[in-house]
């Protein structure tokens, strides 16, 4: 995989010494093996403590929030709350990152923050089960942390408020952000230059800009979908882009996407493994095509198993009124 | 978990304190390194993570280069931000002020050799420095010159990407920052540098412009009013205003130490359509790096002798105005806060221009063109003049600026 891993570097002169190339490419054994540590992890301490959440410090330190005493008493066997299995935490994952896209767009930022914000999120549960963070608080700690760091700076106030949430948690937060790398690099910029170079090959046949348009559009979709799956920690941007291209020419049957990507690889990569680009590239379809988009309702049950292992007290009193009441924990328009 | 990250550094002397936090000494126990730790107070704040801070280790963490300064580290710990930089002893201000050193050259050639390469290196990086000067370099034990503070860098490059033109302290601002621009590149970075190589030539600021005005005043001065064949799209360049034509000087009276190369060099630096200015890269492939002398060893420089408690990295901080307490060491106080009596001095220096009155756009270059190469500025009591930073006007224009950006997405 590493071999082509540079592709798309004429568009990024910097991308081979990134820290993204460097850190944050992995097989998808590490990944698995990250998200079941995680997991791991969450279940024991729920087991010992009865309770997963971790509480941030203005610092950025961790420490468990422990349980108020009369839930600890009664944390017999049974009315112990249930930890989330890696599935259903994947599936809340990608509840969230659905919802990056819908804050994005709602607040009209650009492709590249949402990109950005999406990245961060990745890495973030890569270290931590969204058994000790709720992925809603850091849903919008990336958020925010995308769009201070790609410089379209929106106060945590005015973040929080647009979504009808309290924004002190964002900056509690942003100090989680720091143990990652900041500057990512997302497919769209890869994107243009693969659409520029396609213009400049099909010149001569004329094919109208109109075309590359819609052709551009439908890709930068494609990448958008692609951001939401594993695919952009296991691909380097370069490669994301080329897929979705590809994807975007199947729907739009206008340009031969095959006759294009041999001749921009000979130009280019002489010596690039070709069978690999397009093992990568099948990769990321079959990513693409298993795409879950889980709506509230989908994940409501594991939203409240979450709310029980972060608050073991309301676990207690929802199985009380577990028949009274259809109080919904998921509160997000 | 921020335990054992507090625990690889051992503590020691306060090097400076700023507006936002302190510089401390330490020793890395995991590698035996000294490292300067900079610490910048948090607090409940309303925007969270300091930005210049945000930046610095946003970029850093990405550029890593001989001439750059490593950032080691940057961890949380008791409601402060720490950054872990590698130490450094000096600042090439603290090398051009110390009359006790000749720098020949060689050594000139050495400084800016390693300045350029540090800036090539960025903007190979696609990253804008944007506050070069002096102060800015750090000098490591071994004579490494690094560049430092990268609070207002950003990366560039992508087009019709719109910048505020409020950066660099005032007297290394390209002409066409002055003059308004909003869409800029490496060049700002190349004017300042040239800036900062005549002031190594001439161990005194070269441009000391009191006001933007005057600023641009200092440098048409220098090199003459720039006729619209040299520079075409200076005209429609936001604040652009006419300037009565002066005939600038040969650069050859400016710096009459300097080789021919050297001269050669400055003046494709010092160019005034930023389109034509030389880049980085291309200045360290000038002919003036190749000829004799060969530039000194890093090793070999003169540089200020250590002291017993030694100097470090300054604190970044981009107004030191502000009232700095400056802990140790003595040195220090004089860098970090050269105002109070200084800052008057530099009244009167400005009153006795002012007194020149509306003239002061024309007869300015009769200043810095005889100037004697190395002013003494014990003639005016003590201290020279103090440095303009970016001042505190700029600075919340600058804020203001640097907030505002996001209101012109851009998209990829």
């Amino acid at each position: 995989m590493r071999s082509v891993a540079g592709l798309g570097q004429r568009l990024m002169a910097d991308f081979t010494t990134s820290t993204h190339r460097a850190k944050w490419i992995f097989t998808p054994q590490d990944l698995k093996e990250k998200y079941k540590n995680a997991n791991k992890r969450a279940k024991q301490t729920l087991e010992q403590h009865g309770t997963t959440q971790m509480k941030v410090d203005i610092d950025g330190s961790f420490s468990l929030v422990k349980p108020q005493n009369d839930a600890k008493d009664n944390a017999d066997k049974h009315s112990r709350p249930k930890a989330l299995k890696t599935e259903e935490e994947q599936l809340l994952r990608a509840f969230y990152e659905f919802k990056i896209q819908d804050v994005c767009d709602a607040f009209k930022f650009p492709r590249k923050i949402q990109a950005t914000a999406l990245i961060y999120f990745k890495r973030f549960y890569l270290q931590w089960s969204v058994m000790e963070h709720h992925p809603k608080n850091i849903m919008l700690t990336c958020i925010y942390a995308a769009c201070k760091a790609e410089e379209n700076h929106v106060s945590a106030e005015e973040l929080g408020k647009g979504i009808e949430q309290d924004h002190q948690f964002i900056l509690d937060n942003e100090m989680l952000s720091l143990g990652f790398d900041l500057i990512v690099y997302a497919p769209y910029r890869a994107l243009e230059g693969f659409v520029n170079d396609l213009e400049e090959f099909y010149d001569e046949e004329l094919v109208q800009s109109e075309i590359l348009k819609s052709l551009h559009d439908s890709a930068k979709m494609e990448v958008d979908k692609i951001m939401r799956t594993e695919a952009p920690l296991l691909f380097p941007p370069g490669q994301l882009a080329l897929a979705a291209l590809r994807r975007s020419c199947e729907i739009h049957k206008v340009i031969d996407f095959d006759r294009y990507l041999k001749s921009m690889l000979s130009r280019q990569h002489p010596s690039h493994a070709n069978s690999e680009l397009r093992a990568s590239m099948n990769t990321i379809d079959i990513m693409v095509n298993k795409l879950e988009t889980p709506t509230s309702k989908d994940v409501k049950h594991i939203d409240r198993k979450l709310k029980s292992c972060l608050d073991p007290s309301s676990h207690e009193k929802s199985k009380k009124r577990k028949h009274r009441s259809k109080e919904s924990s998921i509160d997000m328009s | 978990m921020s335990e054992a990250v507090v625990d690889r550094y051992e503590k020691r002397e306060v090097l400076g304190e700023g507006t936002y936090g302190v510089v401390f000494k330490a020793i890395d126990r995991k590698t035996g390194q000294t490292v300067a730790i900079k610490k910048i107070r948090l607090g409940k704040q309303k925007e969270g993570v300091n930005f210049t801070a945000l930046r610095e280790i946003k970029l850093l963490k990405e550029l890593k280069d001989p001439n750059i300064i490593e950032l080691i580290d940057a961890y949380p710990n008791k409601g402060n931000l720490h950054l872990v930089f590698e130490f450094m002893e000096t600042d090439l201000e603290a090398v051009i002020r110390d009359r006790n050193i000749f720098l020949s050259p060689a050594d000139i050639k050495s400084y800016i050799q390693m300045t350029l390469k540090g800036l090539a290196f960025c903007h190979r990086k696609w990253v804008l420095h944007r506050d070069m000067k002096p102060n800015n370099l750090l000098i490591g034990p071994n004579g490494q010159l690094k560049l430092a503070d990268f609070g207002l860098a950003r990366l560039f490059g992508s087009p019709d990407r719109r910048f505020t033109h409020q950066v660099f302290a005032r007297w290394y601002r390209a002409p066409e920052l002055l003059f308004g621009a909003k869409q800029y590149g490496p060049g700002v970075d190349v004017w300042a540098a040239a800036c900062i190589f005549a002031e190594l030539l001439l161990r005194r600021p070269f441009l000391q412009g009191n006001s933007d005005i005057d600023q641009l005043g200092k440098i048409f001065a220098a090199f003459g009013t720039p006729k619209s064949l040299q520079w075409p799209d200076m005209v429609y360049l936001p604040d652009y205003v006419e300037y009565q034509h002066v005939p600038g000087q040969p650069l050859r009276t400016l710096f009459p130490m300097a080789s021919d190369d050297c001269l050669d060099l400055l003046s494709k630096m010092f160019t005034y359509d930023p389109k034509s200015r030389i880049s980085a890269q291309q200045a360290l492939e000038h002919r003036y790096f190749t000829s004799i002398p060969p530039p000194t060893e890093p090793a070999s420089l003169p540089r200020p002798p250590p002291k017993r408690e030694s100097v470090n990295s300054r604190v970044s901080d981009f107004n030191p105005q502000d009232g700095p307490t400056v802990l140790s060491p003595p040195r220090k106080l004089r860098r970090v806060m050269p105002q109070r009596e200084g800052f008057d001095i530099n009244a009167q220096l400005t009153d006795t221009m002012d007194d020149h009155g509306n003239e002061i756009r024309q007869t300015a270059g009769e200043r810095s063109g005889q100037a004697p190469m190395s002013l003494d500025f014990s003639v005016f009591g003590m201290r020279p003049p103090s440095r303009p930073t970016i001042n505190s006007a700029d600075r919340s224009h600058l804020k203001r600026k640097l907030d505002l950006e996001f209101q012109l997405p851009e998209e990829e």
